[in-house]
């Protein structure tokens, strides 16, 4: 049973469609990855699967549980929606004290306190959270999302506007509540953070989902050129010229230097080939680097 | 539900909004109770008796009570939304605990009011009515149920507020006019307010109870909306 499955969601205001014939499933246990630029339709999905906003059409069903029991799905799901605002008269313990009243469970204090220190505000709990730093309201956010370990965690955007010594807590923290067995399903605009974190990613471009898969299917389908860079011996002119010549109709670009080389090449296959070569014609080779497409490059492709 | 309404009902107390509204509630019925006190055997001679007491509180509630609930209660639900908090509630709890718990948080603040009121009579009346809180309460659950089904309509507070005073003015004096009043229009418009059966000769008290309709059906409509609204 797949942690989400949207079947054929849309949402539409007027004439204008935010999220178009969503297809989406998404495995138990997964770190998934959802990206696109603003507007893309993200958080309207987001909303939608978790109840906030009314599909136009098509059906999901969360954790097997489909969208008319609300209820069900509110008790295995967390949600750290994309702008997060809080009661400025409560402290955070009197918020998560307040939300797991909601969900109906009877956290002892101790539970609670957990939760806090989990996320690093155990010492500022009892300050009133119009006191807060973005940051802190953000750490905030996530403890009220996990504060019932649910077994779906969705997360939009949580490190946007915090400090890079925050964000990194926050990458730990998705990391820990993942290793518990927790499905975790990530927007954000941050590739590097998408790329680091996630098992599985999508990308949505207006309302639909372009691609989606691992890194490395994501790589294979949108890498259209290998780029080796080998650092060899040093080579004198003789030497160089007779190497450009060699690699006539193997490669796309060729660019041999004294010592560092770049070769690009056209599949992931003929790296051993270009290897052969070099040391085929004597060339002592120290290391070869292949760069791969970051997600970056995969996103900017599908533009 | 019985959390949201809790956590309505406790902020209700904590601002300085209410509070200033709790002193003149308890101030003007005091302030009447004993001003009754000494006009009491004229009182008596019009038969009023031990009525006169209470009615120096029912008075400001009908008069007054609009104001009060909307001035307290206009961005119950719509602040919510407008801040966003409701994202935190709406992924927690049902949208008809959202609603029925605002209610319920509301209606237990002003009950807890009146009823301080009217213990904050005893000592000048000797008496403590069950029919009068019974009735005030149900006067002011009208205002409550209008109150949250307005904020439940209109999305931005300010709105809301500005709206919700108009109206807090309007329907007293709709209300008091069609009692009054042959204007088929007007006297039909008064049948939708509560004065119409608060009005009512004083044996057919049991017309004030039919107000309590009211309520219901306003949360009634602010359930429907609310369940179908994105949020």
């Amino acid at each position: 049973m797949d942690a989400l499955q949207t079947n054929q969601l849309t949402k539409t205001y007027g004439k204008k469609t935010v999220v178009n014939s969503v297809d989406l499933h998404i495995p138990r246990g997964a770190i998934f990855g959802f990206l696109g630029k603003n507007g893309a339709g993200k958080s309207t999905f987001i909303n939608m699967v978790t109840g906030l906003i009314k599909p136009s059409s098509g059906s999901f069903k969360v954790l097997g549980h489909s969208e008319n029991r609300l209820e069900s799905i509110q008790k295995e799901v967390g949600v750290l929606p994309d702008y997060s605002t809080f009661y400025d008269d409560l402290t955070a313990f009197s918020h998560l004290n307040y939300f797991q009243k909601l969900l109906k469970q009877s956290l002892s204090k101790q539970d609670i306190l957990r939760v806090l220190s989990q996320v690093g505000l155990e010492e500022a709990m009892h300050i009133k959270v119009k006191n807060y730093s973005f940051g802190m309201k953000k750490k905030l956010g996530i403890a009220q999302s996990i504060i019932h370990q649910p077994k779906l965690l969705f997360l939009d955007e949580p490190t946007s506007g915090v400090d890079a010594n925050a964000v990194l807590n926050i990458h730990s923290l998705i990391k820990e509540i993942a290793a518990q067995g927790t499905t975790i399903f990530l927007t954000s605009h941050n590739l590097y953070e998408v790329e680091k974190l996630c098992d599985e990613i999508a990308i949505m471009n207006h309302g639909s989902i372009q691609t989606q898969g691992t890194m490395e299917q994501l790589r294979a389908q949108y890498q259209q050129n290998i780029v080796i860079h080998i650092h060899h011996r040093t080579l004198s002119e003789k030497e160089q010229i007779r190497l450009q010549t060699s690699f006539t109709g193997l490669t796309v670009k060729i660019q041999i230097g004294e010592t560092v080389s770049e070769i690009t090449v056209p599949s992931k296959e003929l790296i051993p080939q270009v290897n052969k070569l070099f040391v085929g014609q004597d060339i002592d080779v120290f290391r070869l680097e292949v760069e791969e497409p970051s997600l970056e490059e995969i996103f900017l492709n599908l533009e | 539900m019985f959390t949201v309404g809790l956590r309505e009902f406790r902020s209700l107390f904590t601002s300085i909004r209410s509070i200033l509204i709790i002193a003149v509630l308890f101030g003007v019925t005091v302030g009447a109770a004993r001003l009754v006190r000494q006009f009491e055997a004229p009182l008596q001679e019009l038969g009023l008796g031990q009525d006169a007491y209470v009615m120096g509180l029912m008075l400001l509630l009908i008069l007054a009570a609009p104001l009060f609930v909307t001035s307290l209660s206009h961005s119950i639900v719509n602040k919510e939304i407008d801040t966003r908090t409701i994202r935190f509630l709406a992924t927690k709890t049902s949208r008809s605990n959202i609603i029925l718990g605002k209610f319920i948080g509301s209606f237990l603040f002003w009950s807890v009011c009146i009823t301080v009121a009217l213990l904050l009579i005893i000592p000048f009346s000797k008496s403590f009515s069950v029919l009068n809180l019974i009735q005030a309460i149900i006067f002011v659950s009208y205002f409550i149920g209008l109150t949250l089904f307005l904020s439940t309509i209109i999305s931005k507070p300010s709105l809301s507020m500005f709206l919700g005073i108009i109206i807090s003015i309007a329907l007293p004096v709709l209300g008091l006019w069609s009692t009054g009043t042959d204007n088929l229009f007007i006297k039909t418009l008064g049948y939708v307010t509560p004065y119409f059966y608060y009005m009512q000769e004083e044996n057919d008290h049991y017309y004030t109870y039919f107000v309590a309709f009211f309520p219901i059906l306003f949360i009634v409509l602010s359930l429907f909306i609310f369940r179908k609204r994105d949020l």
